[in-house]
Order: C-alpha cells, then sequence, then structure tokens
C-alpha cells in the first residue's frame, strides 16, 4: 500500500516537473517568437460629466485597446477592441472587435488590407476611430449615430497614401456589406468602398468617396428589421484643414436609398467644425450638425436634426484633453435639448 | 532721470544679445545618420522631411524605413521637432500616435541618448536617425543632405 502510494507521489513528482518543462520550455520559445517582432499596446478611455434635463450625470466612455505588431518587412497587423457599455449584456459591458486589419506592403506606399476596417468613407471615420484623445469635439458628428456612415467593414482591400506631388492617397474596400455577420455575408451582395484624397497644401486634405451596398429584403441592420430590399449608394465629400492656428473640418454625406415600393429617396447629412488655437493648449471650436431626411425614406430613421455645438478644448499634452461643450439640438423626434458636457480623455 | 534712459536702453540691448546668443546655442546643427548597408549616402531636404513625416516609408530597394529620434524632451529632440516637423515635441508625439492609430505608419523610434540611437541605427538595416555629432564608424554612415554633412 505504502509502496504505491511512494510510486504515485513520484508519478505526481515526475509529472508536475515535466509540466514545468513544459512550460519553461513554451514560455521560452513564446519568448523568442515575442521579441523578434515589434509590438506596442496602446489604449485610450474618457471620463465624462453631463448636464440635460436639470439632472447631472456622470459617466465613462469606451476602453480601447490598441495592438500593432510588425511581423516582418511586409507584413503588420493593427487591431482595436473596445469595452464599453452595454444594455443588453448581463454584466452591462460588452467587448467588440472594432478593428482586425493585416496589412501586406505591395510596394512603396500602396498596400493590402486584409480584416476588419473603418470604411474609410470620409475623414473622421478614416482619422479619428475611437480614441476620443484625438477628437476635436467630444463626440462623433451626428451623421455617425444616425446610422448614415457604415462603420466598419469586413472583407479585403487596396490602400495608398502620399503618392506623387499631390499626396494622392486611395482606399478600394470590397466587404461583407451592412446585413452581415464579422465572420460571414448573410447576403450574395457585397459592399464596395472607393475613396480618394488629395493634400494640395500643407495641412490641406480634400477627399471624396463612394460606398455601394445591397441590403436583402428581412435582413436585421442597426437592430431594425429591412422590409424591402435596399440599393444604397453614399456620396462623400469632406475638407480639412489644421493648421498652425485654424482648424476646420466639413464633411457631407448623400445617402441614396432606392427600394421598388419608394424609388430612389436622397439624405443628405453634414457638419462642419472649426476651431482656434487661442494658445498652443486651448482651443475653443463650434460645430454645425444637420441631418436632412427626404419624405418617404424607409431605411433611415426620419429624425431631420440640427444641433449647433460650442466647446472648449484644453491640451494638457498630446495624451490627455478636456473638454468642456455646450450642444443645443433640435430634433423631429426628440424637439429641444440642451446639454453641457465636460470631458477628460486619455491615452495610456 | 534722463540720463538713465541711454543706460536702460543699453541694458536692454545688452539683455536682448545675452537671450539671442542662449537661443542660437541651443539651437544646435543637426546631423543625419543612416545603417550604412541600407540607407543612401546622400539626399535632398524634402525627401529627409518626407521621410521622417512618414510620408514615404520605404527604401528604393522596398526595404523598411526605420526612424530613430531623440525623444522630444531632449535638446536635440525639441531642436528635431521644431526644424524637421515644424512642430512642438508634444505636437510631434500627437502626429505619430495618430499616424500609427489610423494604421498608415509605424512609429519612430525614440532614444534618450544620442549613443543608443547611433547603436540602434548601426545595427538596424533601414535605419535613420537625426543627431548633432555623430560618431561615425563601421555600419553607421553620416547622409549628406542638399550636400551638406549638417543642417
Amino acid at each position: 500500500m505504502n509502496i504505491n502510494y511512494l510510486k504515485k507521489i513520484n508519478f505526481l513528482h515526475n509529472m508536475k516537473s515535466n509540466c514545468y518543462l513544459t512550460c519553461f520550455l513554451f514560455f521560452t520559445f513564446f519568448f523568442k517568437i515575442s521579441t523578434a517582432q515589434i509590438t506596442q499596446i496602446k489604449g485610450f478611455v474618457d471620463v465624462s460629466s453631463s448636464y440635460q434635463n436639470n439632472k447631472v450625470s456622470f459617466g465613462f466612455g469606451e476602453q480601447d485597446l490598441f495592438i500593432t505588431s510588425v511581423l516582418s518587412d511586409k507584413i503588420s497587423f493593427l487591431g482595436e477592441s473596445v469595452f464599453k457599455f452595454s444594455s443588453t449584456s448581463s454584466t452591462s459591458f460588452g467587448v467588440s472587435i472594432e478593428r482586425i486589419i493585416i496589412n501586406y506592403n505591395l510596394k512603396g506606399n500602396n498596400n493590402l488590407i486584409l480584416g476588419k476596417v473603418h470604411t474609410p468613407v470620409n475623414y473622421w471615420n478614416d482619422s479619428y476611430h475611437h480614441g476620443r484623445v484625438f477628437f476635436p469635439t467630444i463626440d462623433r458628428p451626428l451623421l455617425f449615430s444616425a446610422n448614415i456612415i457604415p462603420l466598419h467593414t469586413v472583407g479585403i482591400g487596396l490602400q495608398g497614401y502620399d503618392l506623387g506631388n499631390l499626396k494622392f492617397g486611395y482606399n478600394l474596400f470590397v466587404g461583407n456589406g451592412l446585413e452581415s455577420m464579422e465572420i460571414l455575408d448573410n447576403g450574395k451582395n457585397k459592399s464596395f468602398t472607393a475613396a480618394i484624397h488629395i493634400k494640395p497644401a500643407d495641412k490641406l486634405r480634400l477627399g471624396m468617396s463612394w460606398y455601394h451596398d445591397v441590403i436583402s429584403k428581412g435582413a436585421t441592420v442597426h437592430e431594425k428589421l429591412i422590409g424591402s430590399k435596399v440599393n444604397q449608394n453614399l456620396f462623400t465629400a469632406s475638407v480639412s484643414r489644421f493648421g498652425k492656428k485654424m482648424e476646420f473640418l466639413a464633411e457631407g454625406t448623400t445617402g441614396v436609398n432606392h427600394t421598388d415600393s419608394t424609388g430612389s429617396k436622397s439624405t443628405m447629412a453634414g457638419y462642419l467644425y472649426a476651431g482656434y488655437k487661442l494658445t498652443e493648449k486651448l482651443v475653443p471650436y463650434v460645430r454645425f450638425d444637420a441631418l436632412q431626411f427626404q419624405k418617404g425614406e424607409i431605411y433611415y430613421d426620419q429624425n431631420n436634426t440640427t444641433a449647433f455645438t460650442a466647446g472648449l478644448r484644453y491640451e494638457i499634452n498630446y495624451l490627455a484633453v478636456v473638454k468642456l461643450e455646450y450642444q443645443h439640438r433640435n430634433s423631429q423626434l426628440l424637439n429641444l435639448t440642451n446639454k453641457i458636457t465636460v470631458q477628460f480623455a486619455i491615452g495610456f | 532721470m534722463w540720463s538713465l534712459l541711454p543706460c536702460s536702453k543699453l541694458l536692454f540691448f545688452a539683455a536682448m544679445l545675452f537671450i539671442s546668443v542662449i537661443v542660437k546655442a541651443q539651437e544646435t546643427t543637426l546631423v543625419a545618420v543612416g545603417n550604412s548597408s541600407s540607407v543612401p549616402s546622400d539626399m535632398k531636404l524634402s525627401e529627409l522631411k518626407a521621410i521622417l513625416l512618414g510620408e514615404k516609408q520605404r527604401w528604393k530597394n522596398g526595404s523598411r524605413i526605420i526612424i530613430a529620434l531623440m525623444k522630444t524632451n531632449t535638446m536635440i529632440g525639441k531642436n528635431t521637432s521644431s526644424r524637421m516637423y515644424d512642430m512642438t515635441g508634444d505636437q510631434l508625439n500627437k502626429y505619430w500616435l495618430a499616424l500609427v492609430f489610423q494604421g498608415k505608419a509605424q512609429a519612430p523610434n525614440f532614444f534618450s541618448s544620442t549613443n543608443d540611437l547611433e547603436n540602434f541605427v548601426a545595427q538596424t538595416q533601414g535605419a535613420i536617425g537625426i543627431v548633432d555629432k555623430p560618431i561615425i564608424d563601421g555600419e553607421l554612415r553620416g547622409v549628406l543632405v542638399n550636400g551638406q554633412k549638417s543642417f
């Protein structure tokens, strides 16, 4: 009995030693792989407080984890994961993969892009992503919350930038489209994005894009059941200039949704942002948003809206920004709203 | 009181001269250094600026350009920010963070000492960096910019 017991102990001891050895070898191997590449992790988060309807609220925004890795001279990776409040989750929080990009350099500044991207339809969506510390205002322009901009696309594309004297850039992307999941296209149709931009002068960027998608009848998009097949075309133009003193960004999108029953309905949406650097750190700014839906539009929620925003941005350093903002919004569904918000956004 | 005026003018002139001498002393000349096996021995200033801004990311042979800079809180880093980027150190850091976040470039490598920077450039293929007084040997090469050793 004792001999068996000792054998068992010896066996467990050997097994434990082997386990340690395996772990040691695994971590040694993993460490070698890890050190053979350059991986960086960054994060972004913000806390805020708002005053609306005679009530003060505190809150915090998305916690954004951002990873980049250079795997070889030609291949690099970018990942962006967000932890954020979710009312439908049992833990009140949800995790979402915002970007997964495998980048293969073709030649010069021309790349092949695979994975999930922020659809490069306009400057904001292609430049700021989820890091609030970069946003010139506290929140995104209203055409994002109105679901006019297709935020993400999963697919394959080509990207080029800073080509020639005009610093020409382009994006061509084929993806699963709006009605699809991250891992499977629910319909046969693919979305197409074609975007171009130039930088003809210092810090000035002019861009335009076309986005096409077909949403099948019965699909669910933005938690809304689509009753008819929708043929969607988005046309976007943008001008931006972030100079030493003046900051200016204007973008406009025309969304044309065609269904057999309603014909083509056009939605006009856009915003205009202007800021002035009083000092290197202090920037007062204004933004005007407008959403105008054509009568009979069935794909978007018809909610004609205008909003005026005025704020003050204080950049403590490049990783810490405080913004104080007042917004007056007039919308068809919610009437007049006034809101004061203060936000502290950081990068870490 | 009137007799004090020329004296105060003189003091003001002397103070301005002193400040300008200090400012001049702080604006040291810059030198580009590169890995001798992959970085060209001369280039135009416009090309160097395009490289440092992340607008040009590949050498002619297709290999990746790796940028090495002094940290923006060092004197050389401050000079590099203002003279090569026309930015403050904070603006330079934000510029690169944004570019990396957009997935359009890989961040430069920042160093606290010129020795560390030069060692990195010497040991890294495709690396180019900015220092004040290079120690050229082995794999480290001084890069002529517009035909000049320094700029």
